[in-house]
């Protein structure tokens, strides 16, 4: 029984952190921290589209800007204040880049650029319960955040916020997180979230699923993350939209790998893919990250 | 222990269901007819009018209900990419309209409610969003609203219609004479055009005969533009570099070029001519080449070489301007 516990320990400390730092992939993984440790993550994304999920069709060429790239350099840190008890830190420092002409532009007063701090996250995540079986283990972790916008950018410029870096919304978030994991190192979490959102932004469901494998010396996980926002919210470019991009319904699909690997004494690189494969009111971009953790 | 694994199975099955069934997927909304707006920006062929429509300030407009309309409708005539590349427009080179003229002649393909083929008839006519009317002319198997042939008709959106056309029409609210000067002080084109013409007019004395008061008559006219002026003073062996140099010509003379411009014939779209001779108000008759893509050629009798239509279809209130790329001359021998 010691020997097993022993063993749990080991590999509960190898299921190393990796940071989720992009937009549309939970902030709150399934992995809670023992007290006194820690990691933190400098990454950088990028990620581009140049097509539009709109109703009722996907459309080729981004209005206005034809193109649109995302990059983001993030700082990420999670920290365990309890065994039970982790809180988990983002902000992202987010360039937009569109490709409209420069007389178009110029002709509408429009910017190919948008860029600045974006938003504070901050969740905290309780291990509510812990089941232990023969060899794995489930947990059901309770989590809540906010996240409020840090930088003055704007989201209220008509159609140049299209390539807004964010909404100005402050949103409250309450989720619920379910984590089985074997002693062999496959696990599986599934979580989901309820956000209510201010600056007319449309409250959110939210929901991922998660199967990877955390061995000694290498991380990875598949995921597939959804949001569906209330239908309170409006289309671009169809009724009730006036031109206030923070106020549409913005739902995805969006799948990614994430991956992990220890380099030397805490430091390890982590880095992946994603892509929407469906959505509503936004851009079906493509993207991967990449970035460098330290554990403590 | 038993209960709890299978707890635990039942969890994670809720779970997993629930990530599924929360994906987003288009049959959510597939069924959903897109706006006016949203045709413009999802079809490849309006790229132009979605760009003018957004520096126009219209593009909310179209995405929304016709609050003033009780169905809630626009019926919307839209130019595709062809129609604003014929006035030298896209994307890139709209910036050479005023804004409010853009918005003006946006407004001008756009009516309130649905306009569908079945009522669109020879002889017809729709109030435009801007107030003025337009006209429904037959020929042969086509129809044109003004001078722009209907190339596809009923396409349905969530707003109302949209019918496709191959020319842009501009209409000025105004008359002959207001319309050249609007040109000529930028309000049309951020830089002037036709100021020749105007100070041709003014020099002339013509102004007033082209200008609309009450019984007075419409015209067909056709406007030749600051650079046909240019070469007719290079033609005749004199620099034409500013509109006042126009005066360099005797009065009478450039009275009688004038008139050579213009028909008293009501006023017509190029829907409505054909090849054949047209006299004008003064001078030698004007022929006019075979309709050809929604053009004609016009030549005057003194002239080698045909114009060609550069801005044809402007509507006015007292008649139809044609901007053409020659001064027409009668026979000056």
């Amino acid at each position: 029984m010691l020997k097993m516990k022993i063993k749990t320990k080991l590999i509960a400390s190898l299921y190393l952190i990796f940071p989720a730092v992009l937009m549309a992939q939970s902030p709150v993984s399934g992995f809670m921290k023992s007290k006194g440790d820690g990691a933190v993550v400098v990454s950088y994304s990028q990620e581009k589209y140049d097509k539009v999920y709109l109703v009722p069709t996907e459309i080729d060429g981004v209005p206005v800007f034809n193109e649109v790239t995302n990059t983001s350099v993030s700082l990420y840190g999670e920290y365990g204040i309890t065994d039970n008890f982790d809180v988990v830190v983002n902000v992202p420092y987010i360039k937009s880049e569109g490709d409209g002409s420069p007389q178009f532009l110029g002709n509408n007063g429009f910017e190919n650029e948008r860029k600045g701090i974006q938003d504070l996250k901050v969740y905290a995540k309780y291990r509510l319960k812990s089941f232990n079986f023969e060899k794995s283990n489930l947990d059901l972790i309770g989590a809540i955040g906010v996240e409020t916008p840090l930088g003055d950018y704007k989201a209220n410029e008509g159609l140049q916020s299209i390539i807004a870096i964010g909404n100005q919304s402050t949103k409250f978030t309450g989720m619920g997180i379910a984590m089985f994991k074997t002693n062999f190192g496959f696990f599986t979490s599934g979580q989901v979230g309820y956000s209510i959102r201010s600056n007319e932004v449309p409250n959110a469901l939210l929901s991922e699923l998660k199967i990877g494998y955390a061995a000694s010396k290498f991380y990875v996980d598949a995921f597939v993350a959804n949001q569906l926002s209330d239908k309170e919210g409006v289309d671009i470019l169809a009724e009730g939209f006036t031109g206030f991009f923070p106020a549409t319904r913005v739902n995805y699909t969006r799948i990614g790998l994430n991956a992990y690997a220890p380099v030397y004494m805490g430091l390890g690189l982590t880095g992946g893919v994603n892509t929407y494969v469906a959505g509503r009111n936004l851009g079906k971009s493509t993207g991967f990250y990449a970035g460098l953790a330290y554990s403590f | 222990m038993k209960n709890i694994t299978i707890l635990s199975k039942m969890l994670l099955a809720i779970v997993a269901t629930f990530s599924l069934i929360s994906c987003e997927t288009e049959s959510n909304y597939e069924d959903e007819i897109p706006s006016i707006a949203n045709i413009a920006v999802s079809n490849n062929g309006f790229s132009v009018l979605e760009a003018a429509a957004i520096q126009g300030g219209v593009a909310v407009v179209l995405s929304n209900n016709n609050p003033n309309d009780p169905s809630g409708d626009y019926t919307v005539f839209a130019p595709t990419d062809g129609a604003f590349a014929r006035l030298g427009l896209n994307e890139e080179t709209l910036g050479v309209l005023q804004t409010p003229f853009l918005t003006n002649t946006l407004l001008y393909h756009v009516s309130n409610g649905n306009l569908l083929q079945n009522s669109i008839m020879d002889g017809g006519s729709s109030t435009s969003a801007l107030g003025i009317d337009r006209r429904f002319i037959a020929r042969g198997n086509d129809i044109y609203i003004n001078g722009s042939k209907i190339l596809a008709t009923n396409i349905n959106a969530s707003n109302g219609t949209v019918h496709v056309i191959d020319k842009v029409m501009i209409a000025t609210g105004v008359d002959i004479v207001q319309s050249a000067i609007a040109l000529q002080s930028s309000q049309v084109f951020t830089s002037p055009e036709l100021s020749f013409l105007v100070e041709a007019v003014v020099y002339a004395d013509l102004a007033g005969a082209l200008s609309a008061s009450p019984g007075s008559p419409s015209f067909t006219v056709f406007a030749p533009t600051d650079q046909a002026f240019k070469d007719l003073g290079t033609a005749l062996g004199l620099t034409f570099t500013v509109p006042a140099d126009i005066r360099q010509l005797p009065k009478d003379l450039v009275a009688t070029v004038l008139l050579n411009h213009v028909i008293a014939n009501d006023g017509k779209f190029t829907s409505e001519l054909s090849a054949g001779m047209v006299t004008p108000l003064g001078g030698d008759n004007l022929t006019l080449g075979a309709f050809n893509n929604g053009v004609l050629t016009i030549k005057g009798a003194g002239n080698a070489d045909a114009a060609n239509m550069v801005i044809p279809d402007v509507q006015t209130t007292n008649g139809i301007v044609h901007v053409i790329d020659k001064v027409l001359l009668p026979n000056l021998n």
